[in-house]
Formats: C-alpha cells, structure tokens, sequence
C-alpha cells in the first residue's frame, strides 16, 4: 500500500505514511486518508517517500483546505531533497516540517 | 580370557592352571616377580594371580610395576596368600591389588572371584570408553559453539555501535546472548532501535537473533516506520521460531532532529524516559504482546509517540536487570532500578550498571542483562557515510536520447524514472538522482499534461477541480490518437564541474509559458514550473512553448 494510514494509542493522532512516489497516482488514497478522522492531529510520515512532484504539493495543499487552518499537521521524516521541496515552496508556513 | 598365574611353586602353578583351563581360560604362567612383570608387558593378559612370598621379586614389587605399567588402565591384581594376618592383608590391597585368595585355593571361591573381577573389568571399560567418547563430544561441541558464536558476531557486531545518541551495556548469561539490540541509521537521518529478549537462554534463544536483525535492517534500510518495522520481525519470527519460542522486544526511533520518539513495545519492563537530569518524566508500559505471538492479521503495532526535548534520555532494558539475583536469592526489583531515576545521579547508566553487578555480587548470572540509553538530541550520522561517494572526474560528453510515440505514450508508463536510473549510472550523477527525478517528472508532467494532451491547469482551483484535472487527463489519454514527446539528456564537463542539459519537446499545439505560474502561496496548482525554475541553473522555453532546455549543474 503506497498509503498507510494509522490511529495513536490514545486515538487523536492519525499518521499518514507515504511509500515510494507521492504523485497524482495516488491522488484518491491520500485523500481516503484524511477523509476518515476529522478531529485529530495529523502527521505525514515521509520517510518512505523516494519522491514527490508538484501535484503532491497540490495534494497537501488541498488536504490543509479541506481540514482547516486549526488542524495540526506535521511532515516528518523527509529526505532531504524531499525537505528542499518544500522549503522551496514554502509550505513552512502551512505545516509543521521537521 | 587370559591370565597370569605366579608363584614360586611348580605344584601350585599346575594346580591353578589346570582349574583355570578346565574352565577355558588361557594361562601363562611365572616362576618369580621378575618374569610376571616381563611376561605381562608380552601378553597383555586380562587378569593376574600372584603369589606374595617369591625369590627374586617378591608379590608385592611386582604388582607395584605392573600398576605402574597400566597407567590408570584396570587390569585385576588378585593375591594368592597363605598369610592370614590383618596387616598383611591390607598391605596387599594398599600397593594396588585387587582382592586376594586364601592358600589352599578352593576352586569355587576362585571361579566365583573371577567373574566378579571380570564384571568390574567390564564396567571399568565401559566407562573409560564412554570418557573418551564423552570428551571427544565435548571437544566437538565447543568447536561448534565456538564457529557458531563467530558467525553470530560477526553477523550482528555491525549493528550496534555506540554514538552521541546511544550507549549500551550486554551481559550475556551463557556463550550465547538470548537478547539482542540492533541500532540503526534510517534514510531520513534518524536512529532506530531494536532491543529483544527471546525466551530462554543460549544458543536456542541466541538463534532466532539473525533472522530478526535480517529482517529489522532490511526494513531500517528503507526507512519503514516503527509499526512497519513491528509487524515485519513479528511475521519473521511467527515463521520462523517454533510456537513456545518468542521475543519480548522494544523498537524506538528518534527523528534526526532528536525531537520524536515513537515507540512500540511489547512485553518488556516499563521503558523510563527522564529529562536532561535525569529524572523520571514518564514510564512507558508495554501494551503489546511479545513479538512472534500472534498472526500478521491480529498484530497490533500501534506505536506511542513522544514528543521529546532535548536532552531528555529513554532507558530501555531487559528484565534481566530488574530481576538480577543477590547471592541470598533476592531479587533486584524495580524499586531499586527507579532509585536512579530521581535526578539526583550524574550517570544514571554507569551508575545502574555498577548497582545491579555490585548486587549479584558474583552470584551466578540467570539471565542475559541488556541496557540501552538513547540521548534525544540530533542524530549524529554515522561515521563515513557521506564519504564512500567515489570522486571520479567526469569529463567525457554523453547524450541519452528517448523518442515516446502514441504507443508508448497510451500506456501511461511514466519514463521519469528508467532515464534517471540509467543517468545515475554516468559518473557523478548519482548524488543527484533525487533532484533529477523532480525536474524531469516536472518537466515530463509539463511536455504531457500542457503539451501532448493540452489541458489546462487551472481546472485545478478546487479540491474537486484537481480530482477532474486528473480524471480529465486519464481520459484524453485514453482516447489520444497522435502525438510525441521526446526526451533527451547531455552531459558536458566545464572545468571540474559537470553539467547536463534536459530537452524536452512535444507535439503539442504549444503552452503559454509566460503566464505567472501560481496564484499565490495557496494555490494548488502552477508550483511544478517555479520548482524547475530553482532547482535548475536555467530553464528556456521555445518553439512556442513546444520545446523546453533545463540547465543543471553536478555541483558537490
């Protein structure tokens, strides 16, 4: 499964890993992911993730729109050119990035 | 069976052999001490009759001399004595006889005496045979044990290591550790670990080490998450360690920014997290089975997650420590453990291990006792893992040509990824694949997307507009009649410095590339042309925007 997602122990932390290409291809998986649990924070676990694109920006972007400015959602464990990517893009100011 | 007869005597002599052979045994016979000895080195007889009283060499010499020749070996010594007085007697089994005979010899008490002495013999044979058999077992499975302990740490001595992040401390109770800890580096700069106590100890708990350290590096090596990681050594386990053998075992992972622990443990003690001081600031309790337990459908890995600062120290440990012994048989406990957790210790992992060794005080070990501090603080790479890069001058021109036609197109295979592997193969290219692959993918997304299939990506405003994007893309794909797009990449050497151009051209109608490219910071579409624009040195558009050259350069 490109798209993993997980609940916490305690059930308000729900972790999104990513495996291999974040793409359009997985466009419906990753959204499926945050469609189920509202009101939780969220963490996209990308150290699986080789790859992302400019639709993958896309992605997050619209995932922020849709579970508001108050959710919180991390990105974690990004390599490093992964890392440069979004800093590029400035999503610093839209996600917690580690 | 054959046996010396000697004495002094002709008479008795005759008379003992004829017993004796009537009997079927073969008999030698000597006239004096002297020739006993001589005629017992030629014949090696199975049993000894002698007389004490002889000239030349009297019984008891010649028995001394034969026991000194047999070396341990047992062969019956019986006197023959007309002597009937307690001291003599003794004296004749003290320099290593056997028994003795009362003279006149009567037949059946010699018959009697002599199966007896055949019995020991027996026994005494068997036994000696069985030593060396035993010894030579012995010989052999500490060969094997030895050539075993070799490949176990060798296989394993790679990873652990000890680094500004980790200490450690193993004290096997056997040759062979039924705990094992791992560490590892993940991709993203972080540190995992595994620590694991099979049931039992020695070499049948110590087996199941290689394939878990098989399976936890495997999974450590592409970055998998700790739950990832959980149910990966859970399945190897549940397929290869028999039902009654299992792991309790703890994994952590500390993000490379020391900030994030996650945690999955199963049946091992509590694990203790303190802050910069040293005292305690959470226990951590196992709510999870030991691994290899359950089947991959029913596993549980949910993970804890903790949210660290920097300083603060997890301590993970076996329960070899808690439940150490002291020489009345008491155990260590947890009390005592928690006493070094009140902030009051400068080295809270020196000062627990000179405890629990100053406790047992030199009690046999019951169990293996393993301890692991792990230090939140950003993850020190490991020693020369950016250096193994070679540095070779890259000087030779090249170009990779790739012409996709309506074909190749339709089958909406992505070629991003063949050209960069078969670039990353050109000398220097390796280091930057990563960056490669997003410029092409861009690029290629671009030439498909904009070009060939014409769509616009504006349709992308909305959350609803990006699924249509692609559900639109999907179809004009499916439905493409012409079209081509051709790739090609060069590389150039300028000074030391590589470079390559990345040329992509389509056959589509051409795309306005003048057009500012995103509608601000939250627009979800029109980020893949700035991304080229700065990872790139230079980016030109021509043939009416059918045509693109993306400059980058192999800096270090």
């Amino acid at each position: 499964m490109p798209v993993e997602s997980t609940l916490s122990n305690s059930g308000n932390t729900v972790t999104i890993g990513i495996s291999g290409q974040f793409d359009f291809e997985i466009v419906q998986e990753f959204r499926a992911a945050y469609s189920d649990h509202k009101n939780a924070d969220y963490i996209i676990d990308m150290r699986a993730t080789e790859h992302m694109d400019s639709s993958a920006l896309g992605m997050l972007l619209n995932m922020r729109k849709s579970l508001g400015d108050k959710t919180r959602i991390s990105i974690i464990n990004c390599r490093p050119q992964i890392k440069k990517i979004l800093t590029i893009s400035r999503f610093d100011k839209k996600f917690e990035i580690e | 069976m054959k046996i010396l007869v000697v004495d002094d005597t002709e008479a008795n002599r005759k008379l003992l052999a004829w017993m004796l052979e009537d009997d079927g045994h073969e008999v030698i016979e000597a006239e004096d001490g002297r020739q006993a000895v001589t005629l017992f080195a030629e014949y090696a007889p199975d049993l000894v009759l002698m007389d004490v009283m002889m000239p030349v060499m009297d019984g008891f010499e010649a028995t001394k001399a034969i026991k000194e020749q047999l070396q341990g070996q047992h062969v019956p010594i019986i006197f023959l004595t007309a002597l009937s007085d307690d001291a003599s007697l003794t004296k004749c089994l003290s320099i290593g006889g056997d028994d003795f005979l009362s003279k006149p010899i009567n037949e059946q008490v010699l018959q009697a005496k002599i199966k007896a002495h055949t019995r020991i013999k027996d026994l005494n044979e068997q036994l000696s045979r069985q030593n060396i058999e035993l010894t030579r077992l012995h010989q052999y499975t500490l060969r094997e044990q030895e050539i075993a302990k070799s490949v176990f740490e060798k296989a394993l001595a790679a990873s652990i290591f000890d680094s500004r992040n980790t200490r450690h401390y193993m004290s096997p109770a056997a040759t062979f550790n039924g705990d094992l800890l791992l560490v590892s580096i993940s991709p993203s700069g972080g540190l995992y670990a595994l620590m694991a106590d099979f049931t039992g100890h020695g070499l049948p708990a110590a087996i199941g080490a290689l394939p878990v350290s098989h399976a936890f590096l495997e999974a450590a090596q592409q970055g998998a998450s700790v739950s990832s990681i959980a149910r990966e050594v859970n399945k190897t386990l549940e397929k290869f360690l028999p039902d009654d053998m299992f792991a309790a075992a703890a994994i952590a992972e500390l993000n490379a920014d020391g900030t994030r622990l996650t945690l999955w443990l199963g049946g091992l003690p509590d694990a203790l997290l303190t802050d910069a001081r040293g005292a305690l600031k959470q226990r951590i309790v196992s709510t999870h089975m030991p691994l290899g337990i359950l089947e991959d459908q029913e596993f549980e890995r949910e993970p804890e997650i903790i949210e660290v600062a920097r300083g603060d120290r997890l301590y993970l440990y076996t329960d070899g420590i808690p439940e150490a012994r002291n020489p009345a048989g008491e155990m260590y406990g947890d009390q005592r453990l928690l006493q070094h957790f009140d902030g009051g210790s400068e080295d809270t992992f020196g000062a627990i291990i000179a405890d629990v060794t100053g406790y047992s005080g030199g009690s046999h070990q019951q169990d293996d006792i393993t301890l692991l501090e792990l230090s939140c603080m950003p993850v020190q790479p490991l020693p020369g893992a950016a250096a193994n890069t070679p540095r070779s001058a890259p000087n030779l021109p090249w170009t990779l040509t790739m012409e996709l036609g309506i074909d190749e197109l339709r089958k909406r295979v992505s070629p991003v990824s063949q050209i960069v592997d078969m670039i990353g193969m050109a000398p220097g290219v390796e280091p930057h694949k990563d960056y490669l692959h997003t410029i092409l993918a861009e690029l290629f997304a671009n030439a498909l997307e904009h070009g060939v299939l014409g769509l616009d990506s504006r349709l992308k405003q909305t959350e609803e507009g990006y699924l249509a994007y692609y559900r639109e893309r999907e179809q004009r794909l499916a439905t493409l009649e012409q079209g081509q797009l051709g790739i090609q990449v060069s590389f150039r050497a300028a000074g030391d410095q590589g470079h390559l151009t990345l040329s992509l051209h389509d056959s589509g109608p051409g795309f306005d590339w003048q057009r500012p490219s995103s509608a601000g910071d939250d627009a979800a579409f029109g980020r893949g042309m700035a991304l080229i624009d700065i990872l790139c040195d230079k980016v030109t558009y021509s043939a009416g925007g059918t045509r693109v050259d993306a400059e980058y350069s192999l800096r270090d």
